[in-house]
């Protein structure tokens, strides 16, 4: 199951974070994605390493911990979305179809033209749709 | 009597010019949003938006009358339902529907279940006061004034104020004789 | 199925846009209706940005993103693509299009409800003003999506040989 997603802007701002255990661990969640920006960063600014095609949206895993996997994407817009999984046997295209809904519901918000761009996401809209896409996923 | 135009804007939509309507709800939601940071007076905001669809309906009014066939003259009550089956469908590509006529026909409303303006629209707090929509009212109210009927058109419903539909009160003041315009003059 | 609306509702609210800036709100400031054409222009292009990027692979130099514009986003926002792309390699981008679709169907006449002619002012001068001024927009959209895409620049317009409008984009280092 997902346990936590998040949207990071082009400079490292969080702009949306939202973890879906019950259990008390969403600071140890936050710090696993604030862990994963580095790891993205690295990955895009040595595109060789990578496993996937050259600019892909679709980062991949990101990094294994021992009870979550962890996976990115990075828009065009430099715009950084995170997923943490408790699942551990995961088809990346799945994944991939994840995403792209994440980002679908994304660029529904920031097309909201009282959404200022850079700052966090509040609209009710948008935190209920990704419940919807975060709940519809199950990778195992 | 012959009908007095088409009975559904469908065919005139599908034949004319058409744009994705991603540019036309983000270009109107950018104008609302800068007016608001100009204007600071959510009620001025109002006024110019309706004050900018009085002058988009008298442009409209003219490909309305020449896309649509719809012989003038009509009463105010066919009037609505052409504004209502052909108006909204050939511009904005959704239908809408009249109801609850006064007694003597000169007040109705006109609900939208649909409408472009608003995808992706979510008002903050700061702006509750706010008819976002109120380009729209402008617009029937400057369509209708080139046609010889001085209306008054106000919101009564609002999906974004949490109402279940968009409905418009559209209210006939004055309906002034189409023959002599200019009788007055000469 | 992808929404649509008719061309002429996205037209009449541009005209209609410029002339409430230029001619109402600050009409003996046409700087500052340009700076807030411009921004609504930018708004635009920001978001658009987001959307039209969305299926495709993060561009990996300015080139590419230029050329996006001129085929893919073009085309989707004035069904054609750029005519002719020139560089000079150091920032600067031209994109001319041969028959600017908004110059073709607006006409920049003044809004019915102000028919007063300033004598001051010929004819000529005034409907060229209006263009420029209507030009802010486009340019803003442009710039808009280039600086979503990482790309700080400017934006002008050139209209010396109508109906061809060069959008002149110069990147900032």
């Amino acid at each position: 199951m997902i346990v936590c997603v998040a949207v990071v802007g082009h400079q490292n701002n969080p702009l949306y974070i939202q973890s879906f255990t019950e259990a008390d661990d969403a600071l140890k969640l936050h710090h696993i994605v604030h862990c994963s920006l580095d790891v993205i960063d690295e990955r895009v600014n040595n595109p060789k390493k990578s496993g996937t095609t050259l600019n892909e949206a679709f980062l991949g895993l990101l990094y294994p911990t021992l009870n979550y996997k962890v996976y990115g994407y990075l828009t065009n817009t430099k715009v950084k979305f995170i997923m943490v999984t408790t699942d551990l046997d995961v088809r990346d295209t799945d994944v991939r179809s994840f995403f792209r809904k994440f980002h679908a519901a994304y660029v529904d918000a920031v097309s909201n033209p009282f959404h200022v761009p850079g700052k966090k996401i509040t609209s009710r809209t948008f935190g209920e749709s990704v419940g919807n896409i975060v709940r519809s996923y199950t990778f195992n | 009597m012959a009908p007095v135009g088409p009975r559904s804007g469908d065919a005139i939509f599908s034949s004319i010019d058409r744009v994705n309507a991603e540019l036309f709800t983000l270009t109107y939601g950018a104008i609302v949003r800068q007016l608001l940071t100009d204007l600071e007076e959510v009620e001025e905001v109002n006024k110019q938006l309706d004050q900018m669809g009085y002058n988009i309906g008298i442009r409209l009014i003219d490909e309305f009358l020449a896309k649509s066939g719809v012989s003038r003259c009509v009463d105010f009550k066919e009037t609505a339902e052409m504004i209502a089956k052909v108006g909204f469908k050939m511009f904005l590509g959704v239908t809408a529907s009249v109801s609850s006529w006064d007694a003597d026909g000169t007040c109705c409303s006109i609900i939208l279940e649909d409408n472009p303006l608003v995808d992706f629209v979510e008002l903050p707090d700061t702006c509750q006061g706010l008819y976002y929509c109120n380009v729209l009212s402008g617009v029937i109210r400057g369509a209708l004034e080139m046609v010889s009927m001085k209306t008054e058109v106000t919101w009564t419903r609002d999906v974004l104020r949490g109402d279940d539909a968009y409905e418009l009160q559209v209210k006939l003041l004055k309906q002034v004789a189409e023959e002599y315009p200019y009788k007055d003059d000469e | 199925m992808v929404r649509e609306v008719a061309e002429s509702c996205v037209d009449t609210m541009l005209m209609e846009m410029v002339a409430m800036y230029s001619g109402r709100f600050y009409a003996n400031k046409p700087e500052l209706a340009a700076r807030r054409i411009e921004a609504i222009g930018y708004q635009v292009g920001h978001q658009l940005s987001e959307r039209y990027t969305m299926e495709r692979p993060r561009f990996s130099d300015h080139l590419e993103a230029i050329k996006f514009i001129c085929k893919d986003f073009w085309s989707e926002v004035f069904k054609k693509q750029i005519d002719n792309l020139k560089t000079n390699h150091r920032g600067t981008f031209v994109l001319q299009d041969n028959k600017f679709r908004w110059l073709s169907r607006v006409s920049v006449e003044p809004s019915p409800e102000k028919e007063t002619e300033d004598p001051s002012t010929p004819g000529e001068s005034k409907a060229a003003q209006a263009v420029s001024m209507y030009l802010y927009f486009p340019c803003g959209i442009i710039r808009g999506v280039l600086s979503n895409l990482g790309i700080p620049c400017a934006v002008s317009a050139d209209i010396s040989s109508l109906p061809t409008c060069s959008f002149v984009i110069r990147v900032k280092a």
